[in-house]
């Protein structure tokens, strides 16, 4: 192989400022980046990583949300749209969102890649075409269904209300070996069962020669022309996550930007990279609601799996209407407390209740109706420190949250839930099936319900079509000679399904086009 | 609870472009502080236990108010003495940017101004009595203006998040917490460098790969943890 010899560096390293030299710079070190790292290391390529967020391994997961969520979540798990409707969980350390992900795998649906050919001119990705790509990956991550006799009783609620009623269920595809049943995917699994980024394609490239840069930030790109010529990044300080006043410069001859929905495009835009405006539009979200339900019996949703069972019952609902896919949702102590709807004594209760709570998830699939424009990434006015998402949920996001969230009732309901309670700010409280009119009455309006976010997708569309796409069929950056862009910000709609695995088969299959261009 | 705000009726022009400033973006918030209004102040109570980061005492006492009627504790739950508290520990990890929204939004909520342009009421909220301060908190959840809903978010959010993100609140959760003996707080740490990547429970070797996947070994060793 190579006798690079490969590294991690952490911020507390970098003393001074400092200038490094590769062929290929890439930003970020998730489902993305890590996988085009790992190719482009395989091809014998001298390969330079900038991480913004800290190098956490399982010495750390003390399975603890109150030092997860600042240390592993961006804006310490407080990312929002800019009204606070939806908020957007994303991971913020090595390995990126697949560190804190819930293992759920996918494909890419073939309903979505014939929307990508056939609207986006993405005629290359034939299901063909990402088959072997997807195989690859299956086996070094140890993609396989989670078997029914290990699923939690949250998701084995999921699959007998879906029973009950004759809908659409199966078991979900985990990324784990050896996975010992848990239930703490999301603040950074302790054994190292989840085949994340961050114990499978990262190393595995160290181990080819990549120089792995942890918290480092990258602030701009440094434009000559038509081509990047440095990548700026300061160094934050791995104790405190402030910059200390360290600067490291990356000048490579191709960059590719990896840091996934909402911050690729921020980087870009602070680079002065907007493409008319395009860069940061076409945004989605998969806005999901969850419903709450309370059992006679325990539930405990925060041990096991946290994800097994899906419905796709409701994915494809005809011309005009938006599609929405049902999962499970853990449910621990912090994100329970902050997300539970009213205040006082109603809120109080529901906590209470917690090992006897389920709650099922309605995930809506945006971005695939003609109208839909998602949600828009820009800068904030002034410093380069913040983002703006902005989001104008739309009536047809509010139908599919309102039917879909009667439909996560009475699956509820069938599996001997005594009563169902949504997010709503005035909380609809539901005792039977009987009552499921009471959300017809009820305000669907941002922040009067609350949706959340775990998948974020486009900002930075590919296509065949300049008008429409930010980057180009081979996911070079449009304008550009040696920038592309390798990560979710490049799907041109969501997807309907949990994106990791689609982001990892892209990156795969895009890594040639990024080696084809480093002379 | 009704779904309609009391006092608020359709804004009136002016008041109505005021909003469009932003509620988080600045421009009103300056008001807080100007002529008659601004003269009634915020009611402190027990003073912080330790020297504040961010928030003021001021601030602090406005976040000791809300979190009183936002969480609402039982008898047998935790007390509230460190809400405040941790909630401005959690805003010193924040961007800076996003601590001066914060104190603003604080201000504005507490402000005597704010709260008559909002419902024509002219008293600090932190020196309103418990049941007027729900029925504020209620205007400013179910108001018609999605910048007060979004400020309420902000508000209950960061109750919540200082109240319950620490482990004393569990027990009254009935949270049992963490499996134990899963985490290894003293595994090495794998930097790269020419070093052999240590042993790790979950993690296989690229080369195990290459031949026939592995069976799933799955064992629910959650114990008494998993029902």
């Amino acid at each position: 192989m190579s006798d690079r010899v490969g590294r991690i560096i952490t911020g507390d390293e970098l003393t001074a400022d400092t200038e490094v030299n590769a062929e290929v710079c890439i930003v970020g070190s998730g489902a993305g980046g890590a996988v085009l790292a790992h190719e482009l290391t395989a091809r014998g390529l001298d390969v330079v990583m900038l991480e913004e967020g800290s190098y956490h391994t399982r010495r750390d997961f003390k399975m603890d949300e109150a030092w997860a969520y600042p240390h592993l979540y961006q804006e310490m798990a407080n990312r929002a749209t800019d009204d606070l409707a939806i908020r957007i969980l994303q991971g913020r350390s090595v390995g990126g969102t697949t560190t804190i992900n819930w293992t759920t795998c996918f494909r890419t649906p073939p309903r979505i890649t014939q929307v990508w050919r056939e609207r986006f001119g993405m005629t290359a990705l034939t299901d063909e075409a990402l088959r072997p790509h997807f195989e690859a990956l299956e086996k070094r991550l140890h993609i396989h269904e989670w078997p029914l006799d290990q699923i939690n009783q949250n998701n084995r609620k999921l699959w007998e209300g879906c029973e009950k009623l004759g809908y659409d269920h199966k078991l979900i595809r985990r990324n784990v070996h050896k996975c010992v049943n848990l239930g703490y995917c999301g603040v950074g699994c302790p054994v190292d069962a989840k085949q994340s980024m961050l114990v499978t394609f990262l190393p595995d490239a160290v181990e080819k020669g990549l120089r792995l840069y942890a918290n480092a930030s990258a602030r701009r790109l440094e434009v000559s022309g038509s081509r990047v010529t440095a990548v700026h990044a300061e160094v934050r300080d791995p104790a405190t996550d402030k910059p200390r006043g360290v600067k490291l410069t990356v000048r490579a001859k191709v960059v590719a930007v990896s840091g996934g929905a909402i911050n690729s495009p921020a980087l870009l835009l602070r680079s002065g990279l907007d493409q008319g405006g395009k860069v940061g539009r076409r945004t989605f979200l998969h806005p999901t609601v969850v419903s709450v339900g309370i059992f006679d019996e325990e539930i405990a949703a925060y041990a096991g799996a946290p994800q097994s069972v899906y419905s796709h019952q409701f994915i494809d609902r005809g011309a005009g209407k938006v599609g929405w896919f049902t999962e499970t949702s853990p449910i621990h102590p912090v994100v329970a407390a902050v997300s539970f709807a009213g205040f006082g004594e109603g809120h109080r209760e529901l906590i209470r209740a917690l090992p006897n709570l389920n709650a099922v998830v309605a995930s809506l699939a945006d971005g695939l109706l003609p109208d839909e424009v998602g949600a828009t990434v820009k800068l904030r006015g002034g410093g380069d420190a913040r983002l703006s998402i902005h989001y104008d949920l739309q009536p047809s996001h509010f139908e599919a949250a309102r039917v879909s969230q009667a439909e996560l009732a009475k699956i509820q309901f069938a599996a001997g839930a005594k009563q169902v309670v949504t997010l709503h700010e005035a909380p609809v409280v539901m005792n039977s099936e009987k009552e499921l009119g009471k959300l017809d009455s009820a305000p669907w309006e941002r922040c009067r319900t609350r949706f959340f976010s775990a998948h974020q997708m486009g900002g930075c569309p590919m296509g065949s079509d300049p008008a429409k796409s930010v980057v180009t069929p081979e996911l070079r950056f449009r304008g550009m000679e040696n920038l592309f862009v390798v990560d979710g910000s490049i799907f041109p709609t969501s997807l309907g399904v949990n994106p990791q695995q689609t982001i990892y088969g892209l990156a795969r299959w895009g890594a040639q086009f990024v080696a084809g261009s480093v002379a | 609870m009704t779904m309609q705000t009391s006092a608020s009726g359709p804004p009136s022009p002016s008041r109505r472009s005021l909003l469009k400033r932003g509620l988080l973006g600045g421009g009103l918030l300056l008001l807080g502080g100007a002529g008659f209004l601004g003269t009634r102040s915020t009611r402190r109570g027990k003073a912080p236990p330790r020297p504040l980061t961010v928030l003021s005492e001021d601030e602090y006492a406005v976040v000791e108010a809300l979190s009183a009627r936002i969480i609402a504790p039982a008898k047998d739950a935790p007390p509230l003495d460190e809400v405040a508290w941790n909630v401005d520990q959690l805003l010193a990890a924040a961007d800076p940017s996003a601590q001066k929204e914060v104190k603003q939004l604080i201000g504005l909520f507490d402000s005597a101004l704010a709260g008559f342009l909002f419902g024509g009421r002219v008293t600090p909220f932190t020196r309103l009595e418990p049941g007027e301060q729900d029925q504020v908190l209620r205007e400013w959840q179910q108001s018609r203006l999605l910048l007060r809903r979004t400020g309420f978010t902000a508000l209950k959010t960061l109750a919540l998040a200082g109240y319950y993100s620490t482990a004393s609140t569990w027990a009254y959760m009935q949270y049992p917490g963490p499996p134990k003996d899963f985490h290894d707080p003293s595994a090495p740490v794998w930097k790269g460098g020419g070093q052999p990547r240590p042993d790790s429970p979950g993690v296989f070797k690229a080369e195990e790969s290459e031949g026939t996947l592995p069976e799933a070994t799955t064992t629910n060793t959650a114990g008494g943890h998993a029902p």
